[in-house]
């Protein structure tokens, strides 16, 4: 089955992902910062308990933090599985969806964490995929909520919906120009961060930022996801405009730049994470402009390989210990095998 | 220029909040910033958002200020979290918090949300009825039955409502509330469990 993002997506030459994440709380218990040890535990096994048998959780994959190693978390981490707040916590469970689009993680910095992916803008998508799993855990635990601020959770800034919606944007070119700083300010008066998802927001790791609501009380969830996408409507108006320029004013130099990262991803035999991600990044950029052409890959086929690159991945892939030199040497191993012939 | 939270150390650190579009600037010191988590603030994506924290942490602290100390010994029955710690950690210890400490930080909620009342989907078991904690039209006294809740929260429930009450000038109902407040001081500082809050 294909994971959520191995699949294309609507305006998928920006947008990359799509993402729900719902905060929940149960009755009974107390939240992150006040709970004990032994309280934990029990969280974790009375939940996952009441879960289990649950369709369509029973028909998910389970996880325990008990029976994990530190190289599984971090690449559930990589593959946003898991947040990494979970991946920190001593005890901890959850269940995902076998396509990897829903995720339920328990003993996060709420009791409940439910997250859904979809492809692409469609975060119509990824609300009714956690909705629904809202719904029917919400039938089987008791949750915390009160009429007035809505779901309780750890976070004031979390409280009402408990709701926050992201877009994951590939910005290359308005990183390229340096007007992600400029666009910070301007979508905070929305009540919207932008920021990167790796790396700092000057430059991105592989140009990848966040775009996520930050107001969660006194609005509904549609008219959350509303303002998100008028927001992310314009700064994906934007990032094409600078592509477009770049494309027709300095065409030579923006064929020149896709294929030097195709030739250095193609021939190298040590690749950093920075640079991979940079190079896919521009390969990225040239797929979803029309630059180079690919057989059966399109842009939205690079997000794999940028997760792929990470080394969590790397290191289960060769399933031994490896130092920073010989991680180098497997991701260009990665790179060459999976990168697309190009013309 | 005076840190705005501790009011003793020189601000370093300058920052423009803006919130529905009004601007506020802020500034504080390093020790401060250390304690609310401001370094934090360039965390990746995949974490909370430590500036919100901040921002909680120094409005609610703010605010604690200028009701002049008691709010700092208010202390939530549920978890044990007081309102000092609160203020500090920027988090709700449990669900009895929000009870508790909600109210008070309600003025920062409302900057924070650009509002305070929930306005999205409503929690409802199939097998119950919805869900229904919100007691504001409804004084304590009438609820007689909801004896389980500490003299202190109630206490510190009425506080809320009387704040209100002033603030909506129901002047008669402030005076109510306020002998309410004060008998239930006595009683709890009869049954050797007060302190002067």
């Amino acid at each position: 089955m294909l994971r959520w993002f191995e699949e294309g997506g609507n305006n998928s030459d920006v947008v990359i992902s799509s993402r729900v994440r719902l905060a929940r709380n149960i009755r009974g218990y107390n939240f992150s910062y006040k709970m004990s040890d032994a309280d934990a535990k029990k969280l974790v096994k009375n939940v996952t308990d009441q879960l289990k048998n649950v369709s369509p959780v029973s028909d998910y994959n389970s996880y325990n933090f008990d029976y994990l190693d530190t190289y599984q978390k971090m690449g559930m981490r990589e593959r946003h599985v898991i947040s990494s707040y979970l991946e920190k916590q001593d005890y901890a469970a959850g269940f995902v969806a076998p396509d990897e689009d829903v995720s339920i993680m328990i003993n996060e910095e709420d009791h409940i964490r439910i997250q859904a992916f979809a492809a692409g803008m469609n975060m119509q998508k990824a609300y009714t995929l956690a909705d629904k799993m809202d719904d029917i855990i919400g039938n089987v635990l008791d949750y915390s909520y009160d009429q007035k601020f809505g779901y309780l959770t750890t976070l004031p800034s979390n409280a009402g919906t408990g709701m926050r919606a992201s877009y994951m944007l590939h910005l290359p070119a308005l990183a390229g120009n340096d007007k992600i700083s400029g666009l910070i300010p301007e979508v905070g008066r929305f009540g919207l961060v932008l920021r990167a998802m790796e790396g700092d927001n000057n430059r991105a790791l592989g140009d990848i930022y966040q775009l996520t609501n930050l107001v969660t009380l006194g609005k509904s969830e549609k008219d959350i996801i509303d303002n998100l996408d008028n927001i992310a409507e314009q700064i994906i108006a934007q990032e094409r405009n600078y592509r477009k320029q770049y494309i027709t004013k300095r065409k030579m130099t923006a064929l020149d730049m896709v294929y030097r990262s195709y030739g250095v991803l193609k021939y190298a035999r040590k690749v950093t994470l920075n640079d991979g991600e940079l190079l896919l990044s521009q390969i990225r950029f040239g797929l979803a402009s029309g630059l180079i052409k690919a057989d059966g890959f399109d842009e939205s086929n690079i997000y794999q390989l940028m997760i792929g690159i990470h080394p969590a991945n790397l290191l289960m892939i060769s399933n031994k210990d490896m130092d920073e030199e010989e991680l180098e040497i497997a991701r260009a191993d990665f790179i060459r095998e999976h990168l697309p012939t190009i013309h | 220029m005076l840190c705005e939270n501790c009011h003793q150390n020189e601000a370093s650190i300058h920052y423009t909040e803006i919130i529905n579009g009004i601007k506020k600037e802020h500034h504080i010191c390093m020790d401060c910033a250390r304690r609310l988590n401001f370094a934090g603030m360039s965390e990746s994506a995949d974490s909370e958002f430590p500036f919100v924290r901040l921002l909680t942490g120094l409005l609610a602290g703010n605010s604690a200020q200028v009701e002049d100390g008691p709010m700092m010994h208010i202390k939530c029955p549920g978890c044990g979290m007081t309102f000092d710690e609160f203020t500090m950690v920027g988090k709700f210890g449990c669900a009895e918090c929000y009870g508790v400490f909600g109210p008070l930080i309600e003025d920062n909620m409302k900057r924070l949300h650009g509002d305070s009342v929930h306005k999205g989907k409503k929690y409802k078991k199939q097998t119950e009825q919805t869900y229904d904690n919100d007691e504001s039209d409804v004084l304590p006294v009438m609820k007689a039955e909801k004896a389980e809740k500490s003299a202190k929260e109630r206490i510190s429930e009425l506080n809320m409502k009387l704040r209100e009450a002033v603030e909506i000038e129901n002047f008669e109902e402030a005076a109510r509330l306020r002998d309410m407040i004060k008998q239930l001081k006595k009683e709890d500082t009869t049954q050797g469990g007060g302190h002067n809050a």
